[in-house]
C-alpha cells in the first residue's frame, strides 16, 4: 500500500526518477561507430551518386535520435495544443518526416542556408531554435521566434528563411539566396525545399532555369510525401519522377525515411554545388502521418492501413533505433531514457511562462 | 483525474445552455460517475463541435476526449480567452424570404453557391467547373455533388497552379464555352494576376471584339475568418478595382450570392466573384431553388436614412447594420446603409450624385484594416469592427 502511494505521488508530482538502468549503461561497452549499407539513389544526368555505405558514430547516432524524437514529440504536442485551441490558425505537422529535417541538417554546415514551405516546424528546430521559441510562436506569444506575428507557417532563424505560406513562392527566393552565396564566395550552399504539390508551380521552373544558367549553388529538394493536401501525386503530376523534373539539372531520388540515406545524399549534393558545377535536385521520398493540416483528418484520401504500414515498416525513428541497437551503438534502455527525457522535460508543462 | 468541478467552472468553460451546468454539478458531486462524466463530455463535445464547425471550417471537430481534458482543468485565463475569440465580430442578418422567385429552401452560403452552379451546369451544356480539389466537393463544400451529377468531364481538378488555372480558363472562354474557375483562397489569386489583368481584361478590346473571354467567371473564398492569418484572410478586391475589362462582385448573403453569381456567369465580361468565407456556414437564409438574377453594378440601399451614409460590401454590411442601429440608439442619428455588391464597375449614382461633394457636411471617412499584412494573433485588433466604425461615425457627426 505504501509502495503504491509512493508510486502515485511520484507520478503526480512529475518527478523524473533516475532509472536503475543508468548504472548498467555506463558499464557496457558500446562500439564507437558502425558501418551501414544504405539504399542506392536513382540518378538523373549523374554518372555517380552518393556512396552506398556510411559510417555512423555513436555520438552522432544519439544526437540524431534525440533530435528526431524531439521533433516528433514537439509535433504531437502541437497537435494536442491545437485541439485544445491553444494554438489557432493553421498548423501543418511533419511527424513522419523527421529524417528529412535532421538528415539534411546533418549533411550541411550551420553556415549554409535553408528555405522551405509551410511544414516547417522540424526545420526551425534543426536550424537552431529551441522548442520553447517554436511553441511560443505557434501560440502567438511575444517570446516566439517571429514575436508571435507569424504563427506556424512563418518561423525564421539564422540562415533559415522560413516558413512560407504561398506554395512554390519560396523557390525563386532560394535561387536568389544561392546567388548571394556564390557572390559572397564563402562556399555556402542554399537548400531550397518544396513539396510534391508545389512541383507543378510555374515559378519552380523559372528558378531551375536561372539556377542552371548562372550555375548557382542551389540544392532544390522536393519533399515528396505522396500527397499535395488531399491529392495523390498520380492525380496531380504528369511525371511523378520529381528528381527528373529539373530536366537539365542533375537529380537524385533518396529514401527520405532513412536518415543516413538523407545525410549521405545531402553531403553529396552539397559537395557537388560547392565545386561550382551548378544546381542539383534531390527528391526525398517521405511520408506524413498527420493530414495536410490540423483541419484534415488525413484519412479521406488515403487508407488507415497505408498509414499504419508506413509507421510499422518505415518509421524513421524506429529505423535508426533498430540500426543502433543491432550494431551495439546504443542499448534499448539508453534510447528509452532519451525518450523519457524528451517527453518529460519541463518545456512542455509550464506553458504560461512562455511569453 | 483532477479536482471535481464546481458548477460555475463548468459554465464558464462551456458557455453551455442552462440545463447542462446543472448536469455538470450533479456529476461532479459524485466522483465515482466516471462514465457519466465521459458521456456528458461527449455530448457537450458534439454540441460544441457543431458550433465550432460553424466558425472554424469543415473538418475541425472538438473531439470528446479533448474536451474531457479541458473540462478537468481549472478554468484559466487562457481558456476564457480562447472562448472569447470564438465570437465573430458581426451578426449575420438574413433578409426576409423572397416571394417573387418561387419556392425557397433554407440554405447557407456554400449551399447557395452549389445551387447556382447546379443551375448553371443544368442550363448551359458548355459550362465546366475546375480548380483545386473541386471534384470531391471543394474545401468549402461549394461543389458537392456536382461531379456525380454532371460527370468528370465537366467538374474536374487542376494541379496546384493558379496562373495555369486562370490562363486555361481564359482559353476555354475564348472558344465560347462557359468556364467557372475556382481559386482556392483569394490570397492565392496573385500568381494569376497577370492573366486576369493583362489577358482576360484586355482580350475583347485588343482583338477589336473578334474574340472575348466573357464567359469566364473566377470564384474565390474571400475575407477574414477569425483564424486565417496572413494567407487565408485577404480581401484583394482593391487590386482589381482599377482594371477596366473585368467585373468584381462581393455578395453579403446566400440569397444575394446565388443571384449575383448567376449574373456573373451569364455576364458577357470576365467576372471575379469573391465569397466571404466566414459566411459559408454562418449565413443561413431562404433562397429560391430556381435560378434568378440580381443585376450587377447596382448597389442596394438596405436601410434608409437621412444623416449619414454607410457603404460596405460582403461581411462588413452586417457590421454596418449594427453600427446603424447603435447610432440610432445612442446618438439619435439616422443612417443609410448601402451594400455596394459590385466593386467594379461600381454604382456611382446610388452612392453619390455628381454634385454631392458640395453638399457633404464632413469629409468621407474610410474604416478598414491597418496598413500591415493581415495579422495572425492580432486579428481582433486589426479588423474594422463595429466600435471602430461607430467611432468614425461619431467623429463625423461632431465634425
Amino acid at each position: 500500500m505504501r509502495k503504491m502511494l509512493a508510486a502515485v505521488s511520484r507520478v503526480l508530482s512529475g518527478v523524473a526518477q533516475k532509472p536503475a538502468s543508468r548504472v548498467l549503461v555506463a558499464s557496457r561497452n558500446f562500439a564507437n561507430d558502425a558501418t551501414f549499407e544504405i539504399k542506392k539513389c536513382d540518378l538523373h544526368r549523374l554518372e555517380e551518386g552518393p556512396p552506398v555505405t556510411t559510417v555512423l558514430t555513436r555520438e552522432d547516432g544519439l544526437k540524431y535520435y534525440r533530435m528526431m524524437q524531439t521533433v516528433r514529440r514537439m509535433e504531437l504536442k502541437a497537435d494536442q495544443l491545437y485541439k485544445q485551441k491553444i494554438i489557432r490558425g493553421f498548423c501543418h505537422l511533419c511527424d513522419g518526416q523527421e529524417a528529412c529535417c535532421v538528415g539534411l541538417e546533418a549533411g550541411i554546415n550551420p553556415t549554409d542556408h535553408l528555405i522551405t514551405a509551410y511544414r516547417a516546424h522540424g526545420f526551425t528546430f534543426t536550424r537552431g531554435l529551441s522548442v520553447r521559441e517554436i511553441l511560443a510562436e505557434l501560440t502567438g506569444r511575444r517570446g516566439g521566434c517571429a514575436k508571435g506575428k507569424g504563427g506556424s507557417m512563418h518561423m525564421y532563424a539564422k540562415n533559415f528563411y522560413g516558413g512560407n505560406g504561398i506554395v512554390g513562392a519560396q523557390v525563386p527566393l532560394g535561387a536568389g539566396i544561392a546567388l548571394a552565396c556564390k557572390y559572397n564566395g564563402k562556399d555556402e550552399v542554399c537548400l531550397t525545399l518544396y513539396g510534391d504539390g508545389a512541383a507543378n508551380q510555374g515559378q519552380i521552373f523559372e528558378a531551375y532555369n536561372m539556377a542552371a544558367l548562372w550555375k548557382l549553388p542551389c540544392i532544390f529538394i522536393c519533399e515528396n510525401n505522396r500527397y499535395g493536401m488531399g491529392t495523390s501525386v498520380e492525380r496531380a503530376a504528369a511525371s511523378t519522377d520529381y528528381y527528373k523534373r529539373g530536366d537539365f539539372i542533375p537529380g537524385l531520388r533518396v529514401d527520405g525515411m532513412d536518415i543516413l540515406c538523407v545525410r549521405e545524399a545531402t553531403r553529396f549534393a552539397a559537395a557537388y554545388c560547392r565545386s561550382g558545377k551548378g544546381p542539383i535536385l534531390m527528391e526525398l521520398q517521405t511520408y506524413r502521418y498527420h493530414g495536410h493540416s490540423m483541419s484534415d483528418p488525413g484519412v479521406s484520401y488515403r487508407t488507415r492501413e497505408e498509414i499504419q504500414e508506413v509507421r510499422s515498416k518505415s518509421d524513421p525513428i524506429m529505423l535508426l533505433k533498430d540500426r543502433m541497437v543491432n550494431s551495439n551503438l546504443a542499448s534499448v534502455e539508453e534510447l528509452k531514457e532519451i525518450d523519457v527525457e524528451v517527453r518529460g522535460a519541463n518545456q512542455w508543462i509550464k506553458f504560461k511562462s512562455i511569453s | 483525474m483532477g479536482p471535481p468541478l464546481r458548477p460555475n467552472q463548468c459554465r464558464s468553460r462551456l458557455g453551455a445552455p442552462p440545463s447542462l451546468p446543472a448536469v455538470c454539478g450533479r456529476v461532479a458531486r459524485n466522483p465515482g460517475l466516471q462514465v457519466g462524466m465521459a458521456a456528458f463530455a461527449a455530448t457537450a463535445g458534439r454540441l460544441l463541435g457543431l458550433r465550432a464547425a460553424g466558425t472554424e471550417g469543415r473538418l475541425l471537430r472538438l473531439r470528446g476526449a479533448g474536451l474531457q481534458w479541458a473540462l478537468l482543468q481549472p478554468a484559466s485565463a487562457t481558456g476564457d480567452a480562447a472562448q472569447r475569440r470564438q465570437v465573430a465580430h458581426f451578426t449575420f442578418q438574413p433578409d426576409p424570404e423572397p416571394q417573387e422567385y418561387g419556392q425557397t429552401q433554407k440554405m447557407n452560403l456554400f449551399q447557395a453557391i452549389t445551387s447556382a452552379l447546379d443551375n448553371s451546369l443544368a442550363k448551359d451544356p458548355t459550362a465546366v467547373i475546375f480548380g483545386e480539389d473541386v471534384a470531391f466537393g471543394g474545401v468549402f463544400r461549394c461543389t458537392v455533388g456536382l461531379r456525380d451529377k454532371y460527370g468528370k468531364d465537366r467538374v474536374f481538378n487542376t494541379p496546384l497552379c493558379e496562373q495555369g488555372i486562370v490562363g486555361f480558363g481564359i482559353g476555354i472562354a475564348v472558344t465560347g464555352a462557359t468556364a467557372i474557375a475556382e481559386i482556392q483562397f483569394a490570397d492565392y489569386i496573385f500568381p494569376a494576376f497577370d492573366q486576369i489583368v493583362n489577358e482576360a481584361a484586355k482580350y475583347r478590346y485588343r482583338s477589336g471584339d473578334l474574340f472575348n473571354c466573357g464567359s469566364l467567371t473566377i470564384r474565390a473564398p474571400w475575407g477574414c475568418v477569425g483564424h486565417g492569418a496572413l494567407y487565408h484572410s485577404q480581401s484583394p478586391e482593391a487590386f482589381f478595382a482599377h482594371c477596366p475589362g473585368i467585373k468584381v462582385v462581393v455578395p453579403r448573403s446566400p440569397f444575394q450570392a446565388k443571384g449575383l453569381l448567376l449574373s456573373c456567369i451569364e455576364d458577357k465580361n470576365p467576372c471575379i466573384f469573391f465569397e466571404p468565407k466566414i459566411l459559408y456556414r454562418a449565413a443561413v437564409e431562404q433562397v429560391p431553388v430556381e435560378p434568378y438574377h440580381i443585376p450587377l453594378s447596382q448597389a442596394e440601399v438596405i436601410q434608409e436614412g437621412s444623416d449619414v451614409t454607410l457603404v460596405a460590401w460582403g461581411t462588413q454590411v452586417h457590421v454596418m447594420r449594427e453600427v446603424a442601429s447603435m447610432a440610432q440608439e445612442k446618438l439619435g442619428v439616422s443612417c443609410e446603409v448601402i451594400d455596394l455588391k459590385t466593386i467594379l464597375p461600381w454604382d456611382m449614382d446610388t452612392v453619390c450624385k455628381e454634385e454631392c461633394f458640395l453638399n457633404l457636411e464632413a469629409p468621407i471617412s474610410r474604416v478598414c484594416g491597418y496598413d500591415t499584412p493581415f495579422p495572425h494573433i492580432f486579428e481582433p485588433f486589426y479588423i474594422p469592427d463595429k466600435w471602430k466604425c461607430y467611432d468614425a461615425l461619431r467623429k463625423m457627426i461632431n465634425y
